[in-house]
């Protein structure tokens, strides 16, 4: 189910207490975008997660997710739209067994018993979990916990899926386990949104950054060129990831910020300087 | 009221139930709930206690008050089902004073200054921590609460509606907390050790809490009326 | 002279019966910093806790071989939060609990809790409530509050989970001045590009067992990059077919080429 327009900022200010936390946020991500929420600690990004599940309503603006305002919706309606996944999901994990807990979110939308066993076996089977699906969440380590948690988000197969810092802590492997199902659930029409630190991750997953930097907007582009332009990054507390800064310094044709890409690239480039 | 010494605090804390349940109902009851509820209401409960340091000082005070009624309020029903009206009115009255004290004193006492002025007086540190993990154990669980059941709103859990739905969220929110609760218990008895819990050695006091002989006094003096009502009671 | 060491140890948690670490032997010496690199599960939190003396006397279990720590120890746990002593209203408070606890005198505590708050770059934060900081202040707050114990030993698990590129820049400097004035340093980390600066030697931990230990060049051999726990310009250099040795950072890259 996919929404053209799936998340709106129109404009939005929010303050927790009389602390300004964001000021005058505008952007709109389409179906199918994938998009990097960066910048420093303390820049806004958890709040703009906050207003977009609908934990909080904006000051002043709107918060459109789909065609529905959320200031009119509970957190609760949006999850037919949204999933989300905070930091530390993995203190958010509570039934008996992984699988109990991944069909939470369908069943507690009240989707018929099929259909909640059909999105919970895609979800385990994504983050490739079916091996510890029996298991007691608790008995798991952090990191699986941490993949169950958006395995438990995917199973609501949202237009909007939101992750808070889904790698902090993972190691390469599970890194890219996340990429893949992440990868995946994009293709098939859903909007991303991402907040993270891992400009690794963002470049191998993502293709568009918003940087925010004391609650403002401060860019928004695609992240290839985003990530190569060092000048740019630095005073909003930004640090070019390996790839980006070995294509600059290299001066690699394209500017690849991907692996693969970048792999290839380094090979026919060096393949010429040889044959020459 | 925080610039009370720690010790006086759970003194008044104490004293105030004491005398609800010694007094003659339900003239008794009733001055010590007008007390205790008072107090609810004073500001200087300190901003780690009661939310997470956002709250002005005169709000905190309105919390503390309704946290107290609402607490209270399901011991009244509970007492009308099963007495009569006079002793419903008497038990109620010293049940509140007694859920109004409590809730007053996590408001109010800062649990590193009890720790500071148990310390002080030579209690060890383990049993100072104790009470004091005790007084902090609401706040957090508070606030871990609080995430559990926005995680789950977000999966489309609605906490609202019917009778029937609310009390399936709250089972959805008890068992995660207690779980993770527990689970925690281990991680934090070994994150204390690397802060040098359980050495075994005298700790320095960073800044042990004037206790001023007035207080002292009055301290002493309280327990001595509660001891002469509580013998007057039963002569 | 060694600090720390580690001959011939495994370890098995209470109640289980596969080690989670299998004879493993490993020295750091004072000035030194040791990183243990491997996939999660690979036994490197379990090593820090032996390391810093917490297993097996907090976590119960059973250890064979023989752990040896010239002087006392410090870790800052992967999960700091949970490090939080619950019972302090301000961070100046916070990051002398440790230090309090230690029974030093107030005065030798004031100089290492503000010597402590310097390093970490958070003097402005001393009257904060710690309830109100974000999980990056928090995770600063913890380090400063281990720092202020004095460890000769200091162990790290995973320091930079929580930072942003700031943050994470600010706490690699500070391990390198903690070598630099006499302090032995272990950590485990998944920031694998930022080992080369930092680490004198490695430790590629795999299923309990200590598979490889050298310089931070390791991190630049065929087996490392397969296992994808090379830097990410070694990996390039390896997926891209170019011939070894591989350079491991991006630094090291362009002189390559040239």
């Amino acid at each position: 189910m996919a929404l053209t327009r799936a998340l709106a900022f129109d404009g939005v200010a929010f303050s927790y207490g009389n602390v300004a936390a964001l000021s005058d946020v505008s952007f709109e991500i389409a179906a199918g975008e994938r998009v990097a929420l960066l910048g420093r600690n303390g820049a806004g990004k958890s709040t703009v997660v906050r207003l977009v599940t609908g934990l909080g309503h904006p000051d002043e603006g709107t918060v459109w997710v789909g065609d529905w305002d959320t200031a009119g919706r509970a957190p609760e309606e949006l999850a037919w739209r949204v999933g989300s996944v905070f930091q530390h999901a993995d203190q958010q994990l509570f039934a008996r067994t992984l699988r109990e807990d991944v069909s939470f979110g369908p069943r507690a939308l009240g989707l018929p018993p099929r259909e909640v066993r059909r999105r919970t076996d895609e979800a385990l089977d994504a983050l490739d979990l079916h091996p510890h699906a029996a298991q007691h969440p608790y008995d798991l380590s952090p990191a699986l916990r941490k993949l169950a948690a958006l395995a438990g988000a995917l199973a609501l197969e949202p237009a909007l899926l939101v992750l808070d810092e889904p790698t902090a802590g993972l190691d390469r492997a599970w890194r890219a386990r996340v990429a893949d199902a992440v990868r995946e659930h994009a293709e098939r029409g859903a909007a991303l949104l991402v907040v993270t630190h891992d400009l690794a991750f963002a470049a191998e997953t993502l293709e568009r950054g918003i940087v925010l930097d004391r609650g403002r907007l401060a860019c928004d582009e695609p992240l290839n060129r985003l990530l190569t332009s060092a000048e740019r990054l630095k005073p909003l507390g930004l640090v070019p990831p390996p790839v980006a800064a070995l294509s600059v310094a290299l001066d690699l044709p394209g500017r690849p910020v991907r692996e693969r890409d970048a792999a290839h690239t380094l090979a026919r480039v060096a393949g010429g300087r040889s044959a020459s | 009221m925080s610039a009370l010494h720690p010790f006086s605090l759970l003194a008044i804390a104490a004293a105030l139930p004491a005398f609800a349940w010694i007094l003659p109902a339900p003239g008794g009851g009733l001055a010590t709930t007008l007390i205790a509820m008072g107090l609810t209401l004073t500001p200087g409960a300190s901003p780690g206690s009661t939310s997470a340091g956002l709250t002005p000082g005169w709000r905190s005070g309105l919390v503390t008050f309704r946290t107290a009624l609402v607490i209270a309020a399901p011991f009244w029903l509970f007492l009308r089902l099963l007495h009569d009206g006079p002793t419903t009115v008497a038990m109620g009255l010293r049940i509140t004073t007694m859920v109004a004290s409590c809730v007053w004193l996590v408001a109010v006492l800062s649990p590193d200054r009890l720790v500071e002025a148990m310390v002080a007086r030579g209690w060890s540190l383990a049993v100072a921590y104790l009470f004091a993990a005790t007084l902090s154990a609401v706040p957090v669980l508070k606030a871990r609460a609080r995430r559990i059941v926005e995680a789950q709103r977000c999966r489309g859990l609605s906490p609202r509606g019917s009778v029937a739905n609310r009390l399936r969220a709250l089972r959805a929110l008890a068992l995660p907390l207690v779980l993770s609760a527990l689970h925690e218990v281990d991680e934090r008895t070994l994150a204390l050790e690397t802060r040098g819990l359980g050495m075994g050695v005298r700790r320095t006091p960073l800044a042990a809490p004037l206790d001023r002989t007035a207080e002292r006094v009055a301290r002493w003096t309280l327990l001595l009326l509660c001891l002469t009502a509580l013998i007057r009671r039963l002569a | 002279m060694r600090i720390l060491g580690l001959d011939g140890v495994t370890f098995w948690y209470p109640a289980t019966a596969n080690p989670a670490l299998e004879n493993v032997s490993l020295d750091v010496g004072p000035g030194e910093i040791v990183a243990l690199v491997g996939r999660g599960g690979a036994g490197a939190s379990t090593l820090l806790l032996i390391a810093a003396g917490l297993a097996p006397r907090v976590t119960g279990g059973r250890l064979a071989g023989s752990v040896s720590r010239g002087a006392r120890a410090g870790i800052v746990l992967p999960t700091p939060w949970t490090q939080v002593s619950g019972m302090a209203f301000t961070v100046w408070d916070e990051v002398a609990f440790g230090a309090a606890n230690l029974g030093w005198p107030a005065h030798e505590i004031t100089r290492h809790v503000d010597r402590a708050l310097e390093r970490l770059e958070i003097a402005a934060l001393a009257s904060r409530d710690p309830a109100t900081l974000s999980g990056g202040e928090l995770q600063r707050v913890i380090i400063a509050g281990i720092l202020a114990m004095d460890p000769d030993l200091v162990v790290l698990d995973e320091p930079t989970a929580e930072l942003d590129a700031e943050g994470t820049r600010a706490v690699w400097r500070l391990v390198r001045s903690l070598a630099a004035e006499g302090k032995a340093v272990l950590l485990a980390t998944s920031d694998v590009d930022a080992l080369p600066d930092v680490a004198d030697r490695i430790a590629w931990l795999e299923q309990g067992s200590v598979r490889a230990l050298g310089e931070p060049s390791l991190l630049a051999e065929d087996a490392m990059c397969d296992a994808g726990l090379g830097t990410t310009v070694a990996g390039l250099w390896h997926a891209a077919g170019l011939g070894a040795p591989y350079p491991l950072t991006v630094v090291d890259a362009v002189q390559r080429w040239r």
